[in-house]
């Protein structure tokens, strides 16, 4: 009976524990513009101790809910591409189908050195840019209240280059449960000639169903604990919201500084963790 | 004519996107109220109920999106549409990756 108890007090903390990672990777994710997914995937696997393959599952169920609350208000606003966002949608869930089958073969020491090596890839890549986060490209984004905003004249181009980008966008969110957003954004609006803030809201838009063509995936293999992703998506959720409502009043330097401390700690402790298993 | 825009669509597929999220969202917060309050088989089951709301919410989406299209007798585009439900259900329904 006591240990009963005690067994639930631990299920009872652990809940509580993954509301507050939810609601601080979900408000940082909105604050920064790059989702939860890279903070997620590596806590629970260093700190709540879930094998690489379900951290990775249930970042995807976050990834999921940031997207449904993200995409929702940027349709109020018709920012979103529906049209390019359903065409490029065909590669990225492909890819991310493609890749959440490989996943179930691949050595979890790999995944795990995958995963660390593109962390410290993503650090050193905000670094470069001075500190400038994808919500950054926001900036000229009218506030909740407003429900449309003027877009500039513009016809997508360079559909094969858009295909190809969203295909390895698509692979990389069903290989490490995050959204791809880093990949999508510039290659729309680079390279597709597509508005800025367009690009974001569109890539917003798929992000959801790319998550979900590999979530299935990890879902019916059971790398998804519904315990795990339960208490992670409400805190996700409401830190989604906070974060999109206190973006205009916090500085997005500090913001990324810390984004970028927390990726390369994470990143270390990784390489230590994996070093670890072989001395 | 990528940069089309019809609000109507854009509203009803916000809709959808809106509901599921707050549907989802409602019931996983009960499932986890539950768990940290009670014992037993029950909040596990809500919990997985809410995850699977989330889950189905995006495929909900591209069948809104699907049908709109069709409707509007944009058939390239609801083709396409038709594409991404195909792949998502290829996931869904055979469970690929089962092993």
């Amino acid at each position: 009976m006591l240990r009963r108890w005690r067994l639930c007090r631990e299920c009872r903390v652990t809940s509580i524990l993954l509301i507050v990672l939810g609601l601080f990777a979900g408000l940082i994710g909105a604050l920064s513009g790059t989702g939860g997914g890279i903070i997620i995937t590596p806590m629970l696997a260093l700190y709540f101790g879930l094998p690489i393959s379900q951290a990775i599952g249930t970042s995807l169920v976050a990834v999921i809910t940031t997207s449904a609350a993200s995409s929702s208000v940027n349709l109020q606003r018709h920012t979103t591409d529906i049209r390019l966002g359903m065409t490029l949608e065909l590669a990225t869930a492909l890819g991310a189908l493609a890749t959440a089958y490989l996943v179930g073969y691949l050595n979890r020491t790999a995944l795990e050195v995958l995963f660390a090596t593109f962390l410290l890839y993503g650090a050193i890549t905000i670094l470069r840019k001075g500190g400038k986060t994808e919500d950054e490209l926001d900036e000229i984004v009218p506030g909740p209240s407003s429900e449309s905003v003027t877009l500039p004249q513009y016809a997508p181009k360079r559909y094969p280059l858009g295909m190809g980008a969203s295909l390895v966008a698509g692979g990389l969110s069903g290989l490490l449960g995050i959204g791809g957003g880093p990949i999508k954004v510039p290659v729309m609006y680079l390279f597709m000639g597509v508005p800025l803030m367009v690009a974001t809201a569109t890539s917003n838009f798929m992000m959801g169903t790319t998550a979900a063509a590999s979530a299935f995936v990890y879902f019916r293999r059971g790398d998804i604990l519904p315990a795990t992703a339960a208490p992670l998506a409400v805190g996700v959720f409401v830190g989604s919201l906070m974060g999109a409502r206190l973006s205009p009043r916090v500085p997005h330097k500090w913001v990324a500084f810390l984004l970028v401390t927390l990726m390369l700690y994470l990143s270390a402790h990784m390489f230590v963790h994996i070093i670890g298993k072989f001395l | 004519m990528s940069e089309k825009r019809e609000p109507r669509f854009d509203h009803r597929v916000a809709l959808v996107l809106r509901f599921g999220a707050f549907a989802a969202f409602f019931v996983m917060l009960t499932g986890v109220a539950a768990r940290v309050l009670f014992d037993g088989a029950l909040p596990p089951r809500i919990e997985l109920v809410g995850v699977l709301i989330m889950l189905i919410t995006p495929v909900v989406r591209v069948f809104v999106v699907m049908t709109l299209f069709f409707r509007g007798k944009d058939w390239r585009y609801g083709w396409i549409s038709t594409g991404v439900l195909l792949i998502l259900l290829l996931g869904s329904i055979y469970g690929i990756g089962e092993h």
